[in-house]
């Protein structure tokens, strides 16, 4: 949702909003004191998909952190398909929540959000510094200033079901997009099983996209924000992900609305994808037999072995938040409990600061849930592959814009379609993302 | 295999002759690359079993004579009991067949391997939790960190195949075979990555996981392959000859680096292999300037003039996926024995690259390289 956009919603429209998400969960935390004595602090939260993690959010964190800081903590758990729209209503009003937290980098609000430099210093003194994704998904180079927190993230490996890629004599996955293009046409001519990378416009079909196109060493700007999305390397990938899905795809996947890959992982109907280890946790937990069979793997291309981030935790304290020290206290408080996050969130939350996490590597080699123990071990090294939205760049504006408006997928899309050649496809595109980054670039002034 | 026991024999022999203490001049502290133990391979994720097959071609076990080695009755290994003792992971086969590779970061060429094994498919490595070494990585995912660019003659019945056969190519015919990657079958020689993963114990950044020495203990790679397309070279229907850029590319890379054994120029970097495929971003090569690179890349956007790939793990391309290749960590002060020969690809018998047997000339009669 773009912040010119989000100018346009009226102050109806937030109230609408804001009593969906308050319909959707809104939980009052009484610390049992006077209110008229107690501050209030607003939270809208990205809805977790692991069970009873929002509960443990609200009950145990957010309680626990109101009793010991006096104040009324409320927390509303907003679907992630309903999170840019309540944002750019609340800020349209410039009132809402105290502190909103994104699933991904909110670079387009920048201007209605403090400068979190002082939480992240607060922090670091206590963990160390923060990871490069963190860095560069919330810090504005040119402004110099935080417009975020990230307090999290979940890599998005493949996951793909061992014995189906055996049966064509990848026991270990198919490593490369290559092998995965030979591999699945294969599986499916023998099985009838087809791949189910997720290419509709949608947050699967962006993480899966985005990330296959830095796979084949390709961008959408550069380092520079130069628009470059226009090149060799992505008419490549746009003539990759057509060729796949003629050899081995499955016309489903063109209308899979959000976790269609995952309904479709979690009945065996394709034989992998690209998501977040949450899909593998709901097996875990709805059919320990199909969780078994999945594994896990960065897939390598010409760009190396390279992923963009499934969630970038990014919490924004608003420039208009009534309570603005207490949600940067909550973001310097929430960090200390990184491993109990980790842990309510089965493992799903990685650690931006890897020193709150302690045991990480010896968990992933020894995790009590999976089956075999060593399954997530393929994460170890996940923060050296995973990289940030606007990668090779910072996560900005224009960046988020593109993001949220799905242009990368609808580009595959349409050549999939046979809509458009993958030249032409990709000319589209990068007229759509310099309209964006023009457009930006004036709204920043 | 009586001929193999009768190539030991001799091997053997001209060992002795090698580490005849009167041969050297300089100091001796690096020892010359052997294979490793079987047990070795198996603690770091390799089937034993697989490797020791004439389709792998273990040194060791097979191609005593023959490919790498150029000259008649040339061995490619010896046996030597000093291998274990100076290392007990190794076992008493000493390499002489010497690979001469470019660095890519810098294309010089200064880099030396030994060839050891071809790896074709997932077959070659264990599974389950003997899949994992001590630190509880694959194999698999190490290896995939480092790659080694193999560049197979994309001439085929004298004309240049646009792309390779199976399933990094398009299909079409003609083609140019991936079945093998001995020095007779490529075009020019390796390049092998620096500038992903370190190729010493350093780091290159946050985004590198591995390094080599570090980490990547039998010295392996995949082979990325690498080609001029139907845009550089024609011979497809819809593109029966090279574009006005490409030839403009080709014309200016076959200047500075010289030509392969196909005809087609040599690459010598990363950067290099960026800019023929369209990599936005990449650096002017081959002399031309900023703005010729901007332009010349925008030109290959629909055009590339040349791509690479890996071949299929399951083994359906039928050649190497991976390489046992260890990089030797400093060639200088005895790791290139006497007796060790270049292995490098070559035209009527002398090297297309002359550098490498200068490099390997000083290394081996004087400890040094030669600028040293």
């Amino acid at each position: 949702m773009s912040e010119i956009e989000g100018r346009k919603r009226s102050r109806r429209d937030f109230i609408g909003l804001a009593a969906a998400a308050a319909a959707s969960g809104p939980f009052f935390l009484f610390p049992g004191r006077a209110l008229a004595q107690q501050k209030t602090l607003k939270i809208a939260k990205w809805a977790h998909v692991v069970p009873g993690f929002d509960r443990w959010f609200e009950d145990e964190l957010a309680g626990e952190w109101g009793k010991r800081h006096d104040t009324q903590v409320v927390v509303d758990h907003i679907p992630v398909e309903r999170i840019s729209a309540l944002a750019a209503a609340e800020v349209a009003a410039r009132e809402g929540h105290d502190l909103f937290m994104f699933p991904w980098p909110p670079a387009e609000y920048q201007r209605h959000a403090i400068d979190h430099a002082e939480v992240y210093q607060a922090v670091t003194s206590r963990h160390g510094n923060v990871a490069r994704l963190g860095h560069r998904s919330t810090f504005n180079p040119t402004s110099k200033k935080y417009f975020a927190f990230c307090d999290g993230w979940m890599p998005a490996p493949l996951h793909f079901f061992q014995d189906y890629w055996a049966e064509v004599d990848m026991p270990l996955g198919p490593v490369h997009y290559n092998s995965l293009r030979s591999g699945a046409q294969r599986l499916r001519a023998k099985l009838g099983i087809p791949c189910g990378l997720a290419i509709a416009p949608g947050l699967e079909g962006n993480v899966t996209l985005h990330t296959l196109l830095h796979g084949f060493n390709s961008m959408i700007r550069d380092a520079n924000g130069n628009v470059v999305v226009n090149n060799a390397r992505t008419v490549v990938a746009l003539q990759y992900v057509k060729d796949l899905y003629r050899d081995a795809g499955t016309p489903e996947q063109l209308a899979w609305g959000p976790s269609g890959n995952v309904r479709a992982m979690l009945a065996r109907k394709i034989s992998a994808t690209t998501h977040a280890i949450t899909l593998i946790r709901t097996a875990e937990k709805q059919d320990p037999e199909v969780a078994k069979k999945i594994l896990l793997q960065p897939l390598r291309g010409s760009g190396g072995v390279i992923a963009v981030p499934y969630v970038t935790s990014c919490s924004v304290v608003w420039n208009f938040a009534r309570n603005q020290a207490g949600a940067r206290q909550f973001l310097v408080n929430m960090i200390d409990h990184s491993q109990t996050i980790y842990e309510k969130s089965n493992g799903c939350n990685l650690p931006v600061y890897p020193k709150t996490v302690l045991d990480l590597n010896v968990r992933l080699s020894n995790d009590p849930q999976a089956d075999p123990p060593w399954k997530y071990e393929a994460l170890k090294d996940a923060p050296r592959w995973t990289v940030n939205l606007g990668h090779p760049g910072f996560a900005d504006s224009a960046t988020m814009e593109i993001y949220n408006s799905f242009v990368i997928p609808r580009m595959f899309l349409s050549v999939v379609k046979g809509e458009r050649s993958p030249a032409d496809a990709a000319k589209a595109a990068a007229a759509e993302v310099t309209k964006i980054v023009d457009d930006s670039k004036q709204a920043l002034g | 295999m009586r001929n193999i026991f009768k190539g030991a024999f001799v091997a053997s022999v001209l060992t002795l002759s090698a580490s005849l203490p009167a041969q050297t001049t300089f100091p001796v502290f690096n020892p010359p690359p052997c294979d490793f133990s079987d047990s070795f391979y198996t603690v770091n994720g390799f089937d034993v079993t697989n490797l020791d097959t004439s389709a792998a071609g273990r040194f060791g076990n097979f191609r005593l004579f023959g490919p790498p080695a150029f000259q008649s009755g040339q061995a490619n290994w010896v046996t030597d009991g000093n291998c274990s003792a100076n290392d007990p992971n190794r076992r008493n086969v000493r390499i002489l067949a010497t690979t001469g590779a470019y660095k890519d970061d810098d294309g010089a060429p200064t880099q030396f391997f030994s060839a050891i094994a071809f790896v074709l498919s997932q077959n070659f490595f264990l599974t389950g939790s003997n899949a994992k070494n001590a630190r509880g990585f694959t194999l698999q995912s190490i290896i995939g960190n480092f790659e080694a660019y193999g560049a197979p003659t994309q001439m085929v019945n004298g004309v240049l195949a646009p792309a390779p056969c199976g399933s990094m190519g398009d299909g079409l015919t003609p083609c140019f075979p991936v079945t093998s990657v001995a020095t007779p079958a490529l075009r020019h020689d390796w390049r092998l990555s620096s500038n992903r993963n370190a190729l010493d114990g350093s780091s290159n950044g946050p985004s590198t996981p591995f390094s080599y020495f570090g980490d990547d203990l039998t010295g392996s790679w995949i082979i990325t392959y690498f080609w001029w397309t139907k845009y550089a070279v024609g011979g497809r229907a819809d593109q029966p000859a090279p574009t006005s850029t490409c030839q403009t590319i080709l014309a200016a890379a076959g200047r500075q680096n010289g030509i392969s054994l196909d005809g087609t120029p040599i690459l010598h970097t990363g950067d290099e292999l960026h800019f023929i495929e369209g990599v936005p971003g990449t650096a002017p090569q081959f002399g031309f300037t900023q703005a010729q690179t901007n332009q010349l890349l925008q030109a290959e956007a629909t055009a590339p003039c040349g791509a690479e790939g890996n071949e299929d793990v399951g083994g359906k391309d039928g050649g190497a996926v991976w390489l046992v290749c260890p990089t030797i960590l400093d060639p200088r002060n005895g790791a290139i024995a006497r007796d060790a020969f270049l292995d490098v690809v070559r035209r009527n018998g002398t090297p297309i690259d002359g550098r490498f047997q200068t490099n390997f000339g000083c290394l081996q009669s004087t400890g040094k390289f030669c600028n040293e």
